[in-house]
């Protein structure tokens, strides 16, 4: 059986696993799972691309393995990496055996040729570091590979991940090419930092993730944070609305109405009030300028109780 | 469910959508696995393979409204068949003049299929207006937006009409409905025209078709822009220094796989009882470049000087320092200003906040006796000096000694000039005594010739 039963399933499935969503993001979850379709999500910082991957794996019982890009990533660190301690260490301890192995040998070129034969001795699996992505493509088991923030990698990177998304396999030079067992369920993420090329784009479902509207908000708030009462959750969703009205730097998403949801009962209030607004700015605002705003529009903000 | 789909993906290619062939495909594939009658299934197939950035996306949902709800209207009356009335209105709109495609687009859209219509407006959208200058140069788009309508106007009156002398012919309930379904596609061509202006078809004609966007602006002086245009100089311009960054970064990486380290590889060799396994490169800190541009506030120059500015800005981090200074009569360092604002307020507030003599003539001579006393210690081998001005020095005495001192002193000394070539040895213009004192002149016209120069400087 491979992913989901259907949308409607997804979208339980998800629920299940915490996961609140909209039918669209549950219909292309699904299509995701269902053609081995990598799924490329888009949208603010905040708004949950991270955990619909992390639910996705829960609700289809895989493990999840996680890559996080940032500038420079390489192969060696993404793919898989040769131990040269190990190996040297191994050489040192086996090196009876090699001086027996190229003791009798005639001549140079013939030890040599000796040694080359045991090459694959050196160069074996065993002697390999598997990195995120040849462990995602190695599992005997169905996985879920997380690429998180692919916008950070570097054109190099993105430019290796078109062999691997399209067609499941890796090259190594010294192994030879490896194809999948199984074919992972792959969620790139990105926060449009940069833009991600057309080639890369073409071989992924795309999903733009928004701030969610009110009523979804307020589920996610009430699934997340069970111990807040449900008028200062509606209250706060409402005034977490206007806040993102304003014209802010950095916009407040589901996490930071989370954090506040914890924040409040942790204070133990169970009003909004402008003063509340002000002293719990902190959470809502991660930029100076735009927690002066929010300060100066408290009022409006907490609106009318 | 095939049929419909690839007429949809041609419908969204007419309106400026790129789907290749691969996504449509996959589409196809895909929709085996949802229930095509719930709409918010079918609705994330098609967006989760045709729009795959945030501008693609809002012109896909406006492509899907129209395709899927304003112009499916028919098929909630099944009972009353309109088909051939339309076709034959369709024809007389067509004939209104024959041959002319904008009134061919609208009789096809009354009949169904936007396609033709989406690509005229998107013509009209990308079409751009950079070569006319004067008044009424921003009129361009609602110029060309008047055949279409036109043309909708007309189709009106022909459905009109055409509902008029059939009075008798047709029943009521069939006239009704015929009204009621033209009136309604024409409020949606109408609306898809005057959205099209209101939803910034500028950003996406900047995205998607930037080159040959670019190449229109490039090539404008500075002199002769609109406000608007200067907005979009200024998203180009960004644009350009994304690039610059990613070509620099580029050329960094590469250098750092240049020389090995040889203390960091033995110290790393230790580990493996002194085989040099990996190897350490020296990853020297690249060169950055101290640069002090004087520019020259009166008018022509100053339009020119600010885009420079804001280039140099932008790509501060490839610089050591830049350090700026405007001049009329007079010379005011305005660094502080760029430091402590941000770039656009900044060059705002050169304008208002320095106190330099506007009014007077330019005064090149003295300019640089200023300069001369209080910053030529600061220029050293690593300086390169730009200045931007025309030369025209009101017939004073010009001091290239002094020019000739700096270019001694710097790395290199650059003149940009922003008027062009022709009237460079005319009037008071003093280009001729200057030239042979910098290592180099160029014109500074457009945008084009500032990003090569700027490339230039940077890489």
């Amino acid at each position: 059986m491979k992913g989901f039963g259907s949308v409607e399933d997804t979208r339980r499935a998800l629920e299940k696993a915490g996961y609140i969503c909209t039918p669209q993001i549950a219909t292309v979850l699904f299509l995701a799972a269902a053609t081995d379709k990598p799924l490329l999500v888009e949208g603010p910082a905040g708004v949950g691309k991270t955990e619909l991957a992390k639910a996705a794996a829960e609700s289809l019982g895989r493990p999840m393995i996680r890559l996080q890009c940032y500038e420079g990533l390489d192969e060696a660190k993404a793919l898989y990496e040769w131990e040269y301690a190990k190996q040297l260490l191994y050489t040192q301890i086996v090196k009876e055996k090699v001086r027996e192995l190229i003791g009798s040998a005639g001549s140079l070129s013939e030890a040599v040729a000796r040694i080359a034969a045991e090459e694959s001795a050196f160069f074996s699996e065993r002697f390999m570091l598997a990195r995120p992505l040849l462990k995602a493509i190695t599992a005997v088991d169905p996985v879920v590979l997380l690429i998180d923030e692919v916008d950070k990698s570097d054109p190099e990177f993105e430019a290796f991940l078109l062999e691997l998304l399209s067609d499941f396999q890796v090259t190594i030079p010294e192994l030879g090419t490896r194809r999948a067992a199984t074919i992972p369920l792959v969620v790139l993420t990105s926060n449009s930092f940069r833009d991600m090329s057309d080639a890369l784009k073409r071989r992924c479902l795309h999903l733009y993730i928004d701030y969610p509207p009110p009523d979804q908000e307020l589920a996610i708030v009430r699934g997340k944070v069970p111990g807040l009462d449900q008028a200062l959750a509606r209250h706060m969703v409402d005034a977490m609305g206007r806040i993102r009205g304003l014209d802010l730097k950095k916009k407040p998403s589901i996490s930071e109405t989370l954090d506040w949801a914890r924040a409040l009962i942790a204070l133990q209030l169970d009003t909004l009030s402008p003063q509340v607004v002000e002293t719990t700015l902190g959470v809502i605002c991660k930029h100076r300028e735009d927690a002066r705003q929010v300060a100066q529009a408290s009022a409006k903000v907490a609106g009318s109780p | 469910m095939v049929p419909l789909i690839l007429d949809f993906v041609a419908c969204a290619r007419a309106g400026g959508l790129r789907i290749s062939t691969g996504e449509v495909l996959d589409c196809l594939t895909q929709a085996r696995w949802i229930d095509p009658l719930d709409e918010s299934q079918f609705y994330a197939l098609l967006r989760a393979n045709m729009a795959k950035s945030r501008l693609a996306q809002e012109r896909f949902d406006r492509i899907y409204r129209l395709y899927f709800h304003e112009l499916r209207r028919q098929i909630d009356d099944p009972s009353v068949s309109i088909t051939a009335q339309t076709e034959e209105i369709g024809a007389e709109v067509r004939g209104m003049d024959p041959g002319e495609p904008v009134s061919g687009a609208v009789a096809d859209f009354l009949e169904g299929d936007p396609a033709a219509y989406l690509r005229l407006l998107r013509g009209i959208d990308s079409e751009g207006d950079s070569q006319r200058l004067g008044p009424g140069a921003n009129l361009g788009a609602l110029v060309r937006r008047l055949p279409v309508l036109r043309a909708l106007d007309r189709a009106a009156a022909v459905v009109e009409d055409y509902l008029a002398t059939r009075r008798r012919a047709l029943h009521w309930e069939t006239r009704r409905e015929i009204d009621g379904h033209l009136r309604q596609r024409l409020a949606s061509a109408r609306r898809l025209l005057t959205e099209g202006e209101r939803l910034g078809v500028a950003p996406q004609i900047n995205r998607e078709r930037s080159s040959e966007r670019l190449d229109a602006l490039g090539e404008r002086a500075f002199a002769g822009l609109s406000p608007a245009e200067v907005d979009q100089m200024r998203q180009v311009i960004a644009r350009l220094v994304r690039k610059l960054k990613d070509t620099i970064g580029l050329r960094y990486a590469a250098r750092s796989r240049g020389l090995l380290d040889v203390k960091k590889t033995l110290r790393r060799a230790a580990r493996y009882q002194g085989v040099p396994l990996e190897l350490r490169r020296r990853r020297r800190p690249p060169r950055k470049g101290r640069v002090m541009v004087l520019c020259d506030l009166s008018g022509s120059v100053w339009s020119a000087a600010r885009f420079m500015l804001n280039m140099l800005y932008a790509l501060q981090d490839c610089f050591d320092r830049v350090r700026s200074f405007v001049f009329v009569a007079g010379l005011v360092e305005v660094t502080d200003l760029f430091d402590h604002n941000d770039i656009q307020r900044a060059i705002g507030k050169v304008l208002t906040e320095t106190d330099l003599a506007y009014g007077a003539a330019t005064d090149y001579g003295l300019t640089l006796r200023q300069f001369r006393s209080a910053y030529l210690d600061a220029v050293n081998k690593k300086t390169t000096v730009i200045i931007i001005g025309d030369g025209r020095s009101n017939y004073g005495n010009p001091e290239e000694g002094i020019v000739a001192e700096i270019r001694d002193r710097c790395r290199r000394l650059i003149w940009l000039n922003p008027e062009s070539e022709a009237f460079w040895y005319t009037g008071d213009s003093e280009m001729r005594t200057y030239m042979p004192l910098c290592n180099e002149v160029r014109p500074c016209q457009n945008l084009n010739q500032l990003s090569d120069f700027i490339r230039e400087l940077v890489l």
